[in-house]
Parts: C-alpha cells; sequence; structure tokens
C-alpha cells in the first residue's frame, strides 16, 4: 500500500467514524478501569485533603470526627520531630542521594556503553538489588551495620581502624547516613540501567561523526552524548528525586526513625504517627502533613524540570 | 575464508568507534585499575547477597562468633525449621504472597488490557479521551502516603482490614496508571487493516479485541506483569498498614514480625530472606535482558 492509499483509507474510516462513534464499546474498555481509577485513587487523594481539616480518632470502637479547620497545619509548624528532624532529613536526603546516585550512574553507564571488559556481569551485577525487597536489604544491612558483629565494623577491626567502628544505627549523628547509603546502594542500579537505555537510543553515527572530525573520546562525550542525553538525565534525576522524597521500606526496616528520631523522614513521620501512635491515634493530623509533603515535592520536581531543561 | 573474515572484523574496528576507544584505553594501565575498582564496587553490590546466604547455612553461634567464616556443615535444617516448625511456619506467608500477587494481577491485566484498548486506538477517540489518559497518568506522580489514610478508612469501613483482599485491591489501583500506558502505546501501534479484517470476518469489537489483538500484545503483557509482579510480592506499606493479624500477612510483613520476634535466631532469619528472595532471583537469572528492559520500559512515562 502507498502512504496515499493508507492515508485516505484512514480520512474515510476517520469520518465514517466521527458520525458514529461506537460509544457503547468506548464505556465497555474504558469504564470499568476509570470506575476503578476514582474509586481507589482519585477519592482517597481528594478524601486526604479533606481529613486534614479534621481530628479523626477511634473512641470505643467508632471513630469519631470533629472539625478543626487548620488546626492540623498550624500544630504542624509547632511539632518539633517535624520541623526539626523529618523535614531536614529528608530534604539532605533528597539533595546528597540523587546528587551521588546521577554522578556514579551517569560514569557507569558511559563505563559499559563503551564495553569495558565484563560489562555484562557488572550491568546484570549492579540491577540485582532493584529486584530484592527493600524489608530483605533493610535487615541485611542492619546486621552488616551491626555494632558487634556486622560486616562493616569486623572489617574495620581486622584492619587496625578500631576506633571508625562505630554503633552505626545506635548513635544520632550516623543512621540518616547509613539510610542514604543503603538506599543508594538499593536504586543507583535504576538510574544507571535508565541511563544506559538513553545512551544507547542515540544513533551511533554521531559518534562516529565526530571521530571523523577529530574529536577525543573525551570530546566525544563532553561535545556529543553528554549534550543529546541531558532529557534523560533529568527525568532520572526527577525519578530518583521522587523516589527519595517517598520512599519508606529501606528506612523503616533500618530504624523505624530510631533512635530518638534522628533518622526520621516524612513518611516515616506519617507511618508513625498515623498507625503506631500509642495513646492517641489520629488520622488527621498525619494527612496534612501528607498535603504539605505532596505540595512540597511537587514544588521540587517543577523547580528541577524548569531549572535543568532550559539550561544549556 | 580466513582472510575475508580478518578483513571484516579489521574493517569493523575502524568504524566502530566503541571498540577504539577500549583498544586505547588497552594501551595503557588504565584498564587494569578500572577492572579492579569496578570489582570492588560490583562486589560491595554482591556481598550482602552471598553473606547472607551463607548465614543462613550455618548456626547463630557460629555467625556470632565469626561472622566471616564458612559454615562447618550445611544445615538444611534451618530451611526445613523456619517452613514447618509449627512456631513459625513460614511457608504459610508464601501462600499469602503468592495469593495476593497472583490477583493482583489478574485484575491489573484485565483492567489494564481494556483500558488500554480503549485508549490506545483511534478507533474509540472521543472529546476527553486525551484528558482522562492525562489524569490517569497523574497518579504517577502520586507518594502512596498522599492516598494511604483515607484506603485505610475505606477498607474498615467495608470490613476488609486484615483480609488478604485489601492488597488486592490496592496493589491492583497502584499498577493500573504504569500498566494501561505501556499496553495503550503497544495497541496503539498495531495496524488499523486488522480491525478491518476483523470486521470482515464478522467480529464485533469484543472480538476484535479478543480474538485479533490481545494476541498480538503477549511482550506488553509479559512486561506489565515482570514489572508489577516484582512490586506487588515486594511491597510492605500497605501490607503492614492493611493487614495486622499475623496469620494473614504477606512475606515482607512477615520477615519484619519474624525478625522482631525471633530477632536473636540470625540464622532462621537469614533463611526466611533468602526463600523470600529465591523466586524473583531465579527468574532473573533466567530472564536478565527481559526484566531490564521491562523496568526500564516502566520508567520512561513521558
Amino acid at each position: 500500500m502507498t502512504p496515499e492509499t493508507l492515508n485516505r483509507s484512514n480520512n474515510s474510516t476517520q469520518s465514517r467514524r466521527t458520525q458514529r462513534r461506537p460509544w457503547l464499546w468506548i464505556a465497555i474498555f474504558l469504564g470499568p478501569l476509570m470506575i476503578y481509577y476514582f474509586i481507589f485513587v482519585i477519592y482517597p487523594l481528594f478524601a486526604t485533603v479533606n481529613y486534614s481539616f479534621y481530628n479523626i480518632t477511634p473512641k470505643g470502637g467508632e471513630i469519631v470526627t470533629t472539625y478543626v479547620g487548620l488546626d492540623n497545619y498550624k500544630a504542624l509548624l509547632e511539632d518539633d520531630v517535624f520541623i526539626k528532624k523529618a523535614v531536614p532529613n529528608t530534604l539532605l536526603w533528597g539533595i546528597v542521594g540523587p546528587t551521588i546516585e546521577m554522578l556514579t550512574a551517569t560514569l557507569l553507564a558511559f563505563l559499559v556503553y563503551f564495553k569495558v571488559p565484563m560489562y555484562r556481569f557488572y550491568r546484570f551485577a549492579w540491577f540485582t538489588p532493584l529486584l530484592v525487597s527493600g524489608v530483605i536489604i533493610g535487615l541485611v544491612f542492619r546486621w552488616v551495620f551491626n555494632v558487634d558483629w556486622g560486616l562493616l565494623n569486623v572489617t574495620l577491626r581486622a584492619v587496625g581502624l578500631d576506633q571508625f567502628a562505630l554503633n552505626w544505627l545506635g548513635r544520632t549523628d550516623t543512621p540518616i547516613w547509613v539510610v542514604i547509603f543503603v538506599h543508594y546502594w538499593a536504586t543507583f542500579g535504576y538510574s544507571f540501567v535508565l541511563l544506559l537505555a538513553g545512551l544507547s537510543a542515540i544513533p551511533n553515527e554521531l559518534l562516529d561523526a565526530a571521530k571523523i572530525d577529530g574529536a577525543s573520546t573525551w570530546q566525544a562525550v563532553w561535545r556529543v552524548l553528554l549534550p543529546l542525553l541531558r532529557p534523560t538525565l533529568v527525568t532520572v534525576l526527577i525519578l530518583s528525586f521522587m523516589g527519595k522524597m517517598r520512599a519508606f521500606n529501606v528506612v523503616w526496616v533500618l530504624t523505624k526513625g530510631r533512635p530518638l528520631h534522628s533518622s526520621e523522614t516524612v513518611a516515616t513521620w506519617v507511618q508513625n504517627r498515623a498507625f503506631t501512635w500509642e495513646g492517641s491515634l489520629d488520622l488527621g493530623y498525619p494527612s496534612a502533613m501528607a498535603v504539605v509533603w505532596f505540595g512540597v515535592v511537587l514544588i521540587g520536581v517543577g523547580l528541577i524540570n524548569r531549572w535543568l531543561r532550559r539550561m544549556v | 575464508m580466513a582472510v575475508e573474515n580478518n578483513r571484516n572484523t579489521l574493517a569493523e574496528a575502524d568504524y566502530s568507534s566503541r571498540r577504539n576507544t577500549i583498544g586505547k584505553l588497552r594501551r595503557n594501565m588504565g584498564l587494569v585499575i578500572l577492572t579492579v575498582v569496578l570489582l570492588v564496587f560490583t562486589m560491595i553490590v554482591i556481598i550482602p547477597f552471598i553473606w547472607m546466604t551463607i548465614m543462613s547455612f550455618r548456626t547463630t553461634t557460629e555467625i556470632l562468633t565469626a561472622p566471616y567464616g564458612l559454615p562447618s556443615t550445611l544445615r538444611w535444617q534451618n530451611y526445613a525449621r523456619l517452613m514447618f516448625d509449627p512456631q513459625i511456619a513460614f511457608y504459610r506467608f508464601f501462600i499469602n504472597s503468592a495469593f495476593v500477587t497472583f490477583f493482583a494481577l489478574v485484575f491489573t491485566v484485565i483492567l489494564s488490557t481494556m483500558g488500554g484498548y480503549g485508549f490506545g486506538r483511534s478507533r474509540y477517540n472521543f472529546k476527553f479521551r486525551g484528558w482522562l489518559f492525562v489524569l490517569l497518568l497523574f497518579a504517577l506522580m502520586l507518594p502512596p502516603q498522599i492516598m494511604y489514610i483515607p484506603q485505610f478508612t475505606m477498607m474498615s469501613r467495608y470490613g476488609l482490614l486484615n483480609s488478604r483482599w485489601s492488597l488486592v485491591l490496592l496493589y491492583t489501583a497502584s499498577a493500573l496508571p504504569v500498566s494501561t500506558y505501556l499496553m495503550a502505546t503497544y495497541f496503539s501501534q498495531l495496524p488499523t487493516e486488522l480491525e478491518d479484517a476483523a470486521r470482515i470476518d464478522g467480529c464485533n469489537d469484543f472480538g476484535m479485541f479478543w480474538r485479533v489483538m490481545v494476541p498480538l500484545t503477549r511482550p506488553a503483557l509479559a512486561t506489565v506483569i515482570l514489572i508489577n509482579g516484582i512490586h506487588f510480592w515486594n511491597e510492605l506499606l500497605l501490607a503492614v498498614t492493611m493487614v495486622t493479624e499475623p496469620t494473614k500477612r504477606t512475606l515482607p510483613a512477615a520477615m519484619m514480625m519474624f525478625v522482631g520476634e525471633h530477632g536473636s535466631n540470625y540464622a532462621i532469619a537469614a533463611a526466611s530472606l533468602v526463600t523470600a528472595m529465591l523466586p524473583v532471583l531465579i527468574l532473573y537469572l533466567f530472564l536478565s535482558d527481559k526484566f531490564i528492559e521491562g523496568l526500564t520500559a516502566g520508567a520512561i512515562k513521558g
């Protein structure tokens, strides 16, 4: 079929179709999906916003709801754990985590792109942590960082660095860094394969042309490959940032935000306040926290997007 | 023949700039150092898995006295105890996880295949379809924390708390946006002639969908099943929130509980981690390229 006949047949069928749209079939195919989506995603989304104006506590088997206006949001400003621990920790993570991840994952993606020896093995190995549950990763690293018999401390002591064999998860200054490291360990492979896919999508001819023009490998990387990779880099950065902002599994298993809230993140604080808060279970307050935090994440993503996509 | 082959590889080496680069590197020591660095880095990635597998074959005393050591004998008893000791009976959590993963996958596949067909084919286009699609994809931005409190009260209202069905329903919801996106993209690439041919053969729209189109989407279906299956198998936040009754937990929640209760029995705990991880890793060994492709496809969502 020539392109013209293809077009003509498309046009004629389309004009026929605009006259009689198969509404019944549209409803049958899209209806179940959209109804399901509205019940289980859109409704809860708005309900969370609604909840944030209420006090919702179970009393004697019944859930009691009282309207409190903006009280939950005001309480948020006076919540020391939220303001002084959860937010700074999560922001620290959201800045340090993606930075390290982007730098190393880009480097590794280039190395595999240029086919260093054993590149297939590396790709296979680096991707493995992504398939393993955050629970398994968290528990293994709880053991790795164990003060007495953990792999890290045993190794440090074996090479005579006893003073660095700390109680990694028991102090107040190190746990958040352990969390950042373990999450990096668990997710860098994702950024790596996405960047590798982005690199492989760049036509080989461009690189060859640069070579013919006398460019060195470094020049080709800096002047040709990196600029062409930029859209992928921005996408991967956004995915990585959003990943840190919502991460729950690894932190929850490693520390639950302990000790003394020193590794509390917004995700664990919402969970702690909503479902493990002893004494006064209240679903309104954590809802307000989730709403504020979602706003912050949206702004963060918007900033990354505007700022990096424009930069030349 | 030999000469011809030789010339071919030479020509390739000239034109393939990638191989050239390696050739240059090989001339100096750089490559050796680079390989050592990469191997150390890769060891850091792999060692925790190897360590935990070795741990699972030792006794807790052995682990505590010599964390690095190898097992004196392979203690398969650890696994037997983990699975069938009536106090632990870990197999129940396997059944729970398999149940939840299976039914959530069935729901996801049905809804996203039909929805993907409706969104992907130009035959079903109407004025606000694009908007609806954007609304659906909007959920990719949502962290689970922004929805799970009302989801919890919803499940509590309908008596589904502590039921595995609550997880089936919510996992399906979380998987729909990306799955529908993947299916819709795939369906939109199938030629219109297939519809015409099916119509001539007397199919109605459902027959067109079921007999002609769906069998052609097997690669996309495999991706949807793979990426969501891993996610359902490993999920923790909803699993600990919706299900608190010990016997109904899925594997991730059970492992957390188990390590909390039998915290000092590291050998059995390690065995529980290895068994939970094994099904996915075995699949990965055989289908690693498919896994990597699938997770990459799931992320590129425009």
